[in-house]
């Protein structure tokens, strides 16, 4: 079993953990204090050794994003992407309630490394808990002088403020934060241009997800070294798995990344419920595709789950054990993402729905092999062709679905 | 320079400028992609995936979106593999999921893409027995339009063009995923002045015409190209004809002129051409006090020969007067005045706003120039409610070329909210502001050249950057002014009439010419064939080709043409003709009596002929009265506020009896010619003759007119190419379907010298009192807004006033309160409004409602009216 003592997650159980006077107690902002000695290039060398890649689920390389912000654009912008919805995360809900200051001293670094004096929080709706923190966070560090003009009179300035989400999924996708940020209805932009060319009100913009920058202060703090001699050959540092699902203790859990699955399972999460055996698991997320139980040796890092078949997605953890039924799930998740389809594009739109309608058929036993073969063309028709990853996404679990249990599927149509 | 590109569709090689979409680039190519969402006048939005075509790469092919992909060099795409054919029979597949397929009953089946690319690359057969998603249907968003929800399939394209071309986000996405509708903001409806653009560009039924609702089928429709005659731009437009009706007008593409694009009032408003009401034959009052009664044609016009002979004969040719308006064709105004000027010898002719106004002859450079202007100067002149396209236009060039906007306008019109500045003025003050800028400029420019002689700017303009004294309150004009580099001037009539117009006028010409842009300088006017009418020489002083009457070569040269010569006096204005300078009086297609005192004055008159469509107030008054064509049923060309000529051809058979304005007035004239030749033999036809075809009279002393020899309006418009210089090449087939704009020359041309001026400041209203202030209303209760369908009636207000609300509260008035507004000129009971657009110590009446207040009150005379406003 791995041992890894938590950096990420080292506050979150302290009591009062989400006070600024804990967080400093326990060496924060010092890593702050190193950034504003070092020049922005070389803030961005750094993270670019590190070998970070983006935790949101796309597992960009960030130091590789920094640079990308052109250096002569009068204004940029930051946003950090809390609008935690992906089925299964809940990873940086935990960090915006019980650390919001371990994510706020890495926007502040980011910001001083891009050369940004404005940055928005995105932060998701529902989360009451987190908003209340982080109004409190960013008072606090105005206070404290790491926030506004002439921050730790290092003559770098800037101005933090939060926006609230109203409910849609498709927000969590970079530039739907942005117009939602920008107070137009939350729909995808077309790409190019690229947020780092053109992001809020037209401005180059870096858009980082939460977990993301919680690593930056240490990757600073500590060194590039020792966060690149964490993980596997492409996937560095540690990593939050949200376990969820037949579990006996779902939770966070941090652990470097290339833990395998079944470590995972059966030694942090306590294993399957009632000592059943698993039956599948969803390892990143839910548009990442299944995995069965004789993958459970995969190690959890970007490169492998991708060799796997599926990929790591967000790192959240979907444990599904021997009863359970995947004609079901199927349905469950494609109702979810119908739900979320913004509505932009024709196939995600109507032919999500499509989908779901065909589940619906197929999952009261009233289906044909009729509505198992439509299912199983649109699945093949959609991916690739919607505006964004959404309509692709809510494929992915139907797909892997009927490719590895067709014969749950086919036994409920006559 | 655009670089250019090569990219290879379906095996054709096609060059394109770099920056053009892949699916703007396979049409260059000949080769179709099928397209929803996307439209070449709107920006890409890659929503409808329909116009997927595979891109060939190194890696392989990928299927992208040809509508949001830009061509790069040796790029190859697939528009027609078994993969593209699939994803687009899928895609029509899920759009036709709940499209209701009521084609039999909507209005666009027939003319419908849905329709057409189902069709063509559809999978024939449904897949889908399952009930339909409901939604609304026939649901109105505005008077003029209705939704469809279930039709609709969210291209956006109504969104997008309220947005991008209006600058009025108005209908917006409502609902998630399969649940999204478009819809209005509650409370909201669409009120953008070219709202009805979107049924044109709408890909399904899902926006409908309410004017024109299920009343053609298109493919039974005759299409004729056309104009619209409602406003100076002239836009182009096709007239939709089924059994002798105008059921409905469309925009037609002309990229000079419209875009592809149309006001809703050229959209909507053509009921009217077939209402119930259109004079039908000619009518005829025996004796005065006696009622109109139906006459012939041979009739009508021998009484006005006979009536207009005899007064010319008692009283001199100086008695009978011409009133026309600017409405109607150039080849009506041309005969109108020439009817006058060669045949009774009298100069006495104008329009409204002819000769009262100091109009700049050259009009606009050309549409075309907004886009490409720095600094758009609008002094008196607002576009949004005068000529919602040019608005258009102007938003355009504010939004996505970073024109800066001067706005100098008694009234802080709508464009004002966009950058540059508004200077608000009050009415007949335009001058002093005006000539305190030139001034300023001219100083500037002056210390410039004597001082440190700086290098020329590249331009050869010299800069303009000395400091020079301005009033704080015009410098943020002046900075705007010194820094353009591209200006435009556009004016109204508004700034323009009477005496204090003169001095504005002169104030902006000396400013235009200060910063160099003479040439850039145009007048506007409230007619469609505003510029025409001018052109034309329907002004008491101008002869066609805006040539003075008291120039002796140029009347010598009309003598040639017409075989007499043109009085040198210049004649009698609108106003003194209106007023009784005349006996008897000809109108055509204007309506003097409008207001009390106008009609009161019309009383007086001996002899009163009105040629219009309706009976309308002067009609009422008249002795004879001729039926006159609509736009739609007779020939025409109109000139547009950039000088181009544009045909109007028949679409549609005439109401009744009515002919065509010029048409009349060629009739007219060979009697007048005929009545004066004694011919004897008719004499022992005498006893079936009735007594007015009996009468002759002597010829006059000097030289005959030549015959008038007009079989059509074409043959008309080949004499006016003799008549008016720069008319000398635009012969009917020579004008096209997209019009030529007239070149300027030696005699008609730009202004080139500063003219000194001398101008006070305008006093404001005494306290107690406001400054009237006046202008147009797009839905105003014009001429023929009383004849358009029941939603564009609508859509004229009831008679207001408006005060700034602070003015309001100051005078312890209310919103709604019936008020009686009185001026030096009469009085009026108005509704009170408040508008913060109304600056303080005025008082906003449009021109042009029913009752004509604004024109009761004095406001088109060229100078200050104050009025009192008191709660009834």
């Amino acid at each position: 079993m791995t041992t890894w003592q938590p950096v990420l997650l080292a506050n979150v159980n302290r009591p009062n953990s989400e006070k600024i006077t804990t967080y400093l107690a326990h060496g924060g902002y010092e890593a702050l204090r190193k950034t504003l000695k070092m020049s922005p290039d070389q803030v961005i060398a750094e993270v670019k050794a590190s070998g970070l890649r983006g935790r949101g689920g796309a597992g960009f390389p960030t130091g590789a994003k920094w640079g990308f912000i052109p250096k002569d654009a009068p204004v940029k912008y930051l946003a950090v992407n809390t609008d935690e919805g992906e089925p299964g995360t809940f990873k940086d809900r935990l960090i915006v309630e019980r650390d919001p200051h371990a994510i706020l001293e890495g926007v502040i670094i980011a910001s001083y490394a891009v050369g940004a004096h404005r940055a928005f929080v995105y932060i998701r709706g529902e989360f009451f808990l987190g908003v209340k923190r982080w109004i409190k966070a960013i008072a606090d560090a105005y206070q404290y002088g790491f926030l506004g003009k002439n921050i730790l009179e290092s003559g770098f300035d800037l101005d933090v403020s939060l926006h609230r989400g109203a409910g849609a999924y498709i927000c969590g996708e970079e530039t739907a934060m942005i117009e939602s940020l920008e107070g137009k209805r939350g729909e995808p932009r077309l790409k190019p241009p690229y947020p780092a060319q053109a992001g809020i009100w037209g401005q180059p913009t870096v858009v980082q997800n939460c977990e993301t920058l919680v690593n930056i202060p240490h990757i600073i703090g500590r060194g590039a070294a020792w966060f690149a001699s964490i993980g596997t050959e492409q996937s560095r540092g540690p990593k939050i798995f949200c376990v969820s699902g037949h579990v006996n203790r779902p939770g966070n859990y941090e652990l470097p990344l290339g833990t395998p699955l079944r470590e995972i399972i059966y030694e942090h999460a306590g294993g399957v419920r009632m000592g059943r055996s698993v039956k599948a698991v969803i390892p990143g997320g839910a548009s990442t595709p299944f995995l069965t139980a004789d993958k459970l040796d995969v190690p959890m890092a970007f490169e492998t789950l991708a060799a796997a078949g599926s990929a790591l997605g967000t790192g959240a953890v979907v444990v599904m054990d021997e009863t359970t039924d995947m004609v079901e799930v199927a349905r469950r998740v494609m109702s979810f993402y119908v739900h979320e389809s913004c509505g932009r594009c024709v196939p995600c739109r109507l032919g999500g729905h499509n989908m779901l309608h065909e589940l619906d058929i197929i999952a009261s036993g009233q289906g044909k092999r009729a509505n198992l073969a439509r299912l199983e063309a649109l699945t093949r028709g959609i991916p690739g062709i919607t505006f964004c990853p959404l309509g692709t996404g809510m494929c992915e679990p139907v797909a892997s679905g009927l490719k590895l249990f067709r014969s749950e599927f086919e036994e409920r149509v006559s | 320079m655009p670089d250019l590109v090569t990219l290879t569709v379906d095996d054709v090689k096609v060059t394109v400028p770099a920056g053009t979409l892949v699916v703007d680039a396979a049409k260059a190519a000949g080769i179709e992609i099928p397209i929803f969402c996307s439209h070449p006048k709107l920006d890409p939005l890659g929503a409808c995936r329909m116009c997927l075509v595979e891109f060939v790469g190194p890696r392989g092919s990928k299927l992208d979106t040809a509508c949001t992909v830009r061509v790069s060099e040796g790029m190859t795409v697939r528009t027609s593999t078994e993969q593209v054919k699939a994803v687009r029979e899928a895609n029509l597949g899920f759009i036709l999921i709940n499209h209701p397929l009521d084609c039999p009953i909507c209005d666009k089946g027939g003319e419908c893409p849905l329709q057409d690319q189902t069709m063509a690359y559809g999978a024939g057969v449904s897949q889908f027995v399952e009930a339909k998603r409901q939604k609304q249907k026939h649901y109105p968003i505005s008077d003029l339009i209705l939704l469809d929800q279930e039709r609709c399939i969210l291209c956006w394209r109504c969104i997008r063009y309220l947005d991008e071309w209006e600058d009025k986000p108005q209908i917006g996405l409502f609902e998630r995923g399969g649940e999204t509708v478009i819809d209005t903001f509650p409370g909201q409806p669409v009120d953008a002045a070219t709202s009805g653009n979107i049924i044109d560009i709408c890909p399904v039924g899902a926006l409908t015409n309410r004017v024109s609702r299920f009343r053609f089928r298109p493919w039974e429709l005759k299409k004729t190209p056309s104009v619209c005659t409602l406003c100076p731009v002239g836009c182009n437009l096709r007239l939709d004809e089924r059994v002798h009706e105008l059921r409905r007008i469309v925009a037609r593409e002309n990229l000079a002129v419209n875009d592809e694009w149309l006001c809703d009032k050229g959209r909507f408003l053509h009921q009217y051409v077939d209402h119930p009401e259109r004079l039908r034959t000619p009518l005829v009052r025996d004796a005065a006090g006696e009622a109109l009664r139906p006459a012939t044609w041979d009739e009508a016009l021998h009484r006005v020969i006979e009536k207009l002979g005899d007064i010319a004969d008692t009283n001199g040719a100086n008695a009978l007067g011409g009133i026309a308006s600017a409405r109607v064709s150039n080849e009506a105004a041309y005969l109108f005045q020439k009817f006058f000027r060669a045949l009774v010898g009298a100069n006495n002719i104008d329009f409204a706003d002819g000769s009262a106004v100091k109009a700049q002859p050259t009009g606009l450079s050309a549409i075309a120039d907004i886009a490409k202007s720095d600094l758009i100067v609008l002094v008196g002149f607002d576009p949004s409610e005068a000529a919602p396209v040019l608005d258009l236009h102007i938003k355009r060039a504010a939004r996505r070329a970073g024109a800066k906007l001067l706005v100098i306008n008694p009234r802080r019109i709508a464009l004002a909210k966009y950058p540059g500045a508004y200077l608000p003025v009050l009415p007949g003050g335009e001058a002093w502001d005006l000539n305190g800028l030139a001034t300023a400029l001219q100083a500037a420019r002056a210390a410039n050249q004597a001082g440190s002689k700086p290098a020329p700017a590249p331009t050869g303009k010299a800069k303009l950057e000395t400091k020079v004294a301005v009033m704080a309150e015009l410098r943020p004009a002046y900075d705007l002014l010194a820094a353009a580099k591209a200006p435009l001037f556009i004016y109204g009539p508004d700034a323009a009439r009477g005496q204090l117009g003169k001095l504005a006028v002169t104030a902006l010409s000396n400013l235009a010419v200060a910063l160099g842009f003479g040439d850039r300088l145009a007048y506007v006017g409230a007619e469609a064939n505003s510029q025409g009418a001018r052109d034309m020489g329907l002004l008491s002083d101008t002869l066609p080709g805006h040539q003075p009457v008291t120039d002796a070569a140029v009347r010598e040269r009309l003598g040639k043409l017409w075989g007499v010569q043109p009085p040198a006096e210049p004649g009698q204005s609108y106003a003194a003709m209106a007023a009784g300078g005349v006996k008897a009086l000809y109108v055509m297609g204007a309506n003097p009596a409008a207001t009390v005192a106008g009609a009161e004055a019309l009383h007086k008159l001996d002899f009163l002929v009105v040629q219009d469509l309706f009976l309308t107030e002067t009609a009422q008054l008249a002795d004879v009265v001729l039926p006159a064509t609509s736009f739609a049923e007779a020939d025409g060309t109109y000139t547009n506020l950039e000088r181009r000529v544009q045909r109007g051809p028949q679409g549609i058979k005439p109401a009744g009896e009515s002919q065509a304005d010029w048409a009349i007035l060629a009739a007219l004239a060979e009697k007048w010619l005929a009545s004066q030749t004694v011919d004897t033999g008719e004499v022992s036809k005498a006893i079936e003759q009735p007594d007015w075809k009996k009468k002759r009279r002597k010829i006059k002393a000097g030289p005959a007119p030549k015959p008038w020899n007009y079989p059509t309006a074409q043959a008309v418009l080949d004499e006016i190419g003799k008549a008016v210089p720069p008319y000398a090449s635009l012969r009917w087939d020579a004008l096209g379907e997209a019009g030529v704009q007239w070149s300027t020359s030696a005699l008609v041309r730009a202004p080139r010298r500063v003219e000194p001026v001398d101008v006070a400041p305008i006093a404001a209203a005494p306290a107690g009192s406001f400054t009237l202030v006046s202008g147009p209303l797009l839905w105003d209760n014009g001429p023929l807004m009383p004849y358009g369908a029941e939603q564009v009636r609508k859509l004229t207000p009831t008679p207001f006033v408006a005060l700034n609300p602070a003015d309001l509260t100051m005078a312890a008035l209310a919103e709604g309160r019936q008020v009686t507004v009185t001026s030096a000129y009469g009085n009026v009971t108005l509704t009170l409004k408040a508008d913060a657009s109304v600056q303080p110590g005025t008082a906003w009446v449009p021109a042009n409602l029913a009752g004509a207040p604004a024109e009761t009150l004095g406001a088109v005379r060229g100078e200050p009216v104050s009025v009192a406003v008191k709660l009834v």
